[in-house]
């Protein structure tokens, strides 16, 4: 028989959650990692109060110059400002990891209506809800400085709008959990989510291109934006500094109608929760059609190739391909000649009669896709997790490890190049023949001269990243120096020796000069396969370590 | 004269000031289950990754069917098989994918992988998740599988950590009766478990180690002849009897239950 007397109530149980929120905090400290983390949160913290208290100066502007010039329904600009960034940079904050599941305080006897509470207790202590609240503060200290008349109508509209945007926030917020939840959707949208950002580098193009043509068009459709909460709020606020009753109250009542609904839908979605609803991944997932095992490994690779650094090269494949934000890694290279043609080169580019030849766009081109692609290899090891055991519990040298990692990277880059220098001769056309040879033999000495060096970076620092995660998703510090340090020597180096056919009056001296590096290079990384193996040996247990936490 | 699948001197690994494993000699004949066995934080993971190349001993020598590990360790790993502590499974690959990996990094030719992957995954019920990633097999399944692969390639020794743990009754019962017929054919199996019913059932063997040291070590009749206390109900000291004296912990010790007398 269970000795709990009685349960406790929802103050209490309020300061239980925020004594354990203490405790985790004052607990990760005693971790070296934790604390540098916290570092890094008080000088984030530092500048986003920098950035909320400039903006709190706006928002008062804003809100006394509207007033002061009879102008109210301009209000409403402001509260859409506000409504967007309380929705939508929680979405974007959410793909970065919620440090604290508060779901996981089920297993405490909450009642139904302490958990809705916490959690819209948890939504009025995000990033966007603090900040928020601190610019609608300064909005009602510039009414009560331009018209204290349309404070107390501003107050409640204010606090009406700030219960509507922590309960729609919520709403999202819950969904957007549910959908990181599982692993191909998580993928999915961080996929999506990247791609998002890589399209907003083509709206300036497109501004300039479009912009003037497409503004009349935006103007036609605000009107109809009129029961959106920004647009309510604000005729809300208008009608009430206007004395008119007929404006004023239809707002109030949207606004209200806008928080049972979106409170309606997060209690459901709470319940859902507060009754057990299961969102991680089953650990027993629903029995696939038997079907016979179809036979073929579908890895043909040549037969020069040793078997173990074939499967190494079909299991980096198969990685590759289950990999989001590698798959898109590969996917961005002609995006991006997309883009700098536009921008730089090209007839159709934005800075035309100054814009680059493609004599100077190729290699710099070439440059930018080498900086791209090679990046992953200075921490080739970091998805491997637990089967990094499998390279050390088979009969496998670490050479052949890394050279079916290069390989396929290698076999990548070339695929990846060709697109990107079929597209950019669509954009921008040929270089000379010599500018041509001698970049294409540069490329080749800055892949093999920085694949040596990405191995033992590998070996010597590796860090564990997950795939369909984005929080504390990066190399070791060390190793992105090292990348950093590696690709200026070698840019550096091709640069000058480009240069060099143009002071020497002969373009085909680069090309010879490459030709001879690459050589040398390949011996270089030849000789450096060997060293890599015992590398391994003796990196052994680091690897294990740091790869299997 | 019985060849020596197994065979450590003065085995040793220190991390900083903590001895994990502190000078062990140990001897297993090959064709035996044998059976490692002690408390929580004895040293039993350290000296099964450091006799599978996991991890590098700081002293003393270890050879397997009479190759110096140190010196061959290629030669060895063709030799034995493992199912590691934490499985050591690539999660991003499908089950099928994963053993056929696993084949030919053994070197075995394409033709062998994917008759034996497809044989083992029968064997293991698992054929009908040829699909499924292994991020997304339960913990018994990856379990199935981390055995599947450590015996694909025909391994003369084998070594276990917890093989049976998440493994539901019906395959535990099949793998059983498999390492039984291995061990007949002469194949060496180093099984560590919590569970000393299993070690009982199963192995020919036992060796206990506490804090970093070797304390016993024979055949599970040489250990009843030599373990003091009192005789099970069968008038024969269970294994569990012969731990819990050698590692010097009486039942009246572990079981303190009477003092949480709120909870009785």
């Amino acid at each position: 028989m269970a000795d709990v007397a009685q349960m406790p109530g929802a103050w209490q149980q309020l300061k239980l959650i925020g004594g354990l929120r203490w405790h985790i905090l004052r607990n990760g400290l005693r971790r070296n990692n934790n604390r540098w983390d916290l570092i890094g949160m008080i000088w984030a913290g530092f500048f986003s109060a920098v950035l909320v208290l400039s903006l709190c100066f706006v928002f008062y502007e804003g809100t006394y110059v509207f007033l002061v010039k009879n102008r109210p329904q301009w209000i409403a600009l402001l509260f859409w400002g506000l409504f967007v960034w309380w929705q939508v940079f929680p979405i974007f904050a959410a793909g970065f990891g919620a440090n604290f599941e508060f779901k996981k305080l089920l297993r405490f006897p909450l009642s139904m209506r302490a958990f809705y509470l916490l959690g819209l207790g948890y939504g009025l202590a995000d990033f966007a809800a603090l900040s928020s609240i601190a610019w609608i503060i300064s909005m009602l200290a510039g009414a009560m400085a331009a018209r204290s008349s349309v404070l107390p109508a501003l107050l409640v509209v204010s606090a009406l709008f700030v219960l509507l945007n922590v309960t729609m926030e919520r709403l999202v917020g819950s969904w957007v959990e549910k959908i990181l939840a599982k692993r191909r959707t998580r993928e999915l949208f961080f996929g999506l989510f990247i791609l998002s950002m890589v399209s907003l580098n083509f709206l300036s193009p497109m501004m300039q291109r479009y912009g003037r043509s497409a503004k009349p068009r935006i103007f036609e459709i605000i009107p109809y934006l009129w029961w959106t909460p920004g647009s309510l709020t604000g005729n809300a606020v208008a009608g009430a500094a206007h004395g008119d009753l007929r404006g004023f109250l239809p707002g109030l009542a949207g606004l209200l109608v806008w928080i049972v609904i979106t409170s309606g839908f997060l209690w459901s979605r709470f319940r859902a929760q507060y009754f057990g609803e299961e969102l991680g991944e089953s650990g027993a997932p629903k029995a696939a059609k038997r079907r016979a095992l179809r036979g073929g490994d579908s890895s043909e690779l040549p037969r020069f190739i040793s078997p173990q650094v074939a499967a190494v090269m079909a299991k980096e494949f198969r990685y590759l391909t289950r990999n989001g934000f590698a798959f898109i890694t590969f996917l961005l290279p002609p995006i991006m000649v997309i883009f700098f043609s536009m921008q730089f080169a090209g007839k159709n580019s934005v800075l035309r009669e100054h814009g680059l030849s493609a004599e100077m766009f190729f290699p710099a081109l070439m440059a930018y896709l080498i900086l791209i692609l090679l990046s992953p290899a200075y921490n080739s090891f970091a998805f491997e997790g637990k089967g990094i055991h499998t390279y050390f519990m088979t009969p496998v040298r670490f050479r052949d490890v890394l050279l079916g990692k290069n390989l396929l990277l290698a076999a990548l880059v070339v695929l990846e190049l060709s697109v990107s220098v079929a597209v950019m001769i669509w954009r921008v056309g040929w270089p000379s023949p010599a500018m041509f040879v001698s970049t294409v033999a540069a490329v080749a000495f800055a892949v093999v001269g920085q694949l040596s060096i990405a191995n033992w970076s590998s070996l010597m620092f590796p860090k564990k990243m997950e795939i369909g995660k984005v929080k504390g998703q990066r190399n070791s510090g060390i190793a992105v120096w090292t990348a950093f340090g590696a690709q200026i020597a070698i840019g550096g180096i091709c640069a000058v020796i480009l240069l060099a056919g143009k002071w020497t009056g002969n373009p085909w001296l680069p090309a010879i000069a490459f030709a001879g590096l690459t050589a040398a290079a390949v011996g270089g990384y030849t000789a450096a396969l060997g060293a890599m193996d015992r590398l391994a040996e003796k990196k052994r247990e680091l690897l294990i370590e740091t790869l299997c936490r | 004269m019985q060849e020596i699948a197994i065979h450590t001197e003065k085995l040793t690994r220190r991390f900083g000031a903590l001895t994990a494993v502190d000078e062990m000699d140990l001897q297993v004949v090959a064709g035996q289950f044998f059976g490692f066995l002690g408390p929580n934080g004895a040293g039993k993971s350290t000296t099964i990754k450091m006799l599978t190349g996991l991890l590098a001993p700081t002293a003393g020598r270890m050879e397997l069917l009479g190759v110096d590990f140190a010196v061959h360790p290629v030669e060895v790993k063709r030799q034995i098989g493992v199912v590691p502590e934490g499985m050591g499974l690539f999660e991003r690959l499908t089950g099928v994918e994963y053993l056929r990996f696993v084949g030919r990094m053994y070197g075995l030719d394409r033709g062998t992988t994917e008759r034996r992957a497809q044989e083992l995954l029968e064997f293991m019920q698992l054929a009908d998740r040829e699909k499924t990633l292994v991020a997304d097999y339960s913990h018994g399944m990856q379990k199935k599988l981390a055995l599947a692969a450590a015996v694909i390639h025909g391994p003369r020794i084998l070594f276990l950590d917890e093989p049976f743990e998440g493994v539901d009754a019906l395959a535990a019962g099949a793998l059983k009766a498999l390492l039984g017929r291995m061990t007949e054919r002469g194949v060496t199996i180093f099984l560590t478990t919590h569970v000393l019913e299993i070690v009982e059932r199963l192995c020919s063997h036992v060796a206990i180690i506490h804090k970093g040291k070797l304390v016993a070590q024979g055949s599970l009749e040489e250990l009843r002849a030599g373990a003091p206390g009192s005789e099970g109900e069968e008038g024969q000291k269970t294994l569990e009897q012969i731990f819990l004296s050698i590692v010097g912990q009486s039942i009246g010790e572990r079981t303190r239950f009477e003092e949480l007398t709120w909870l009785t």
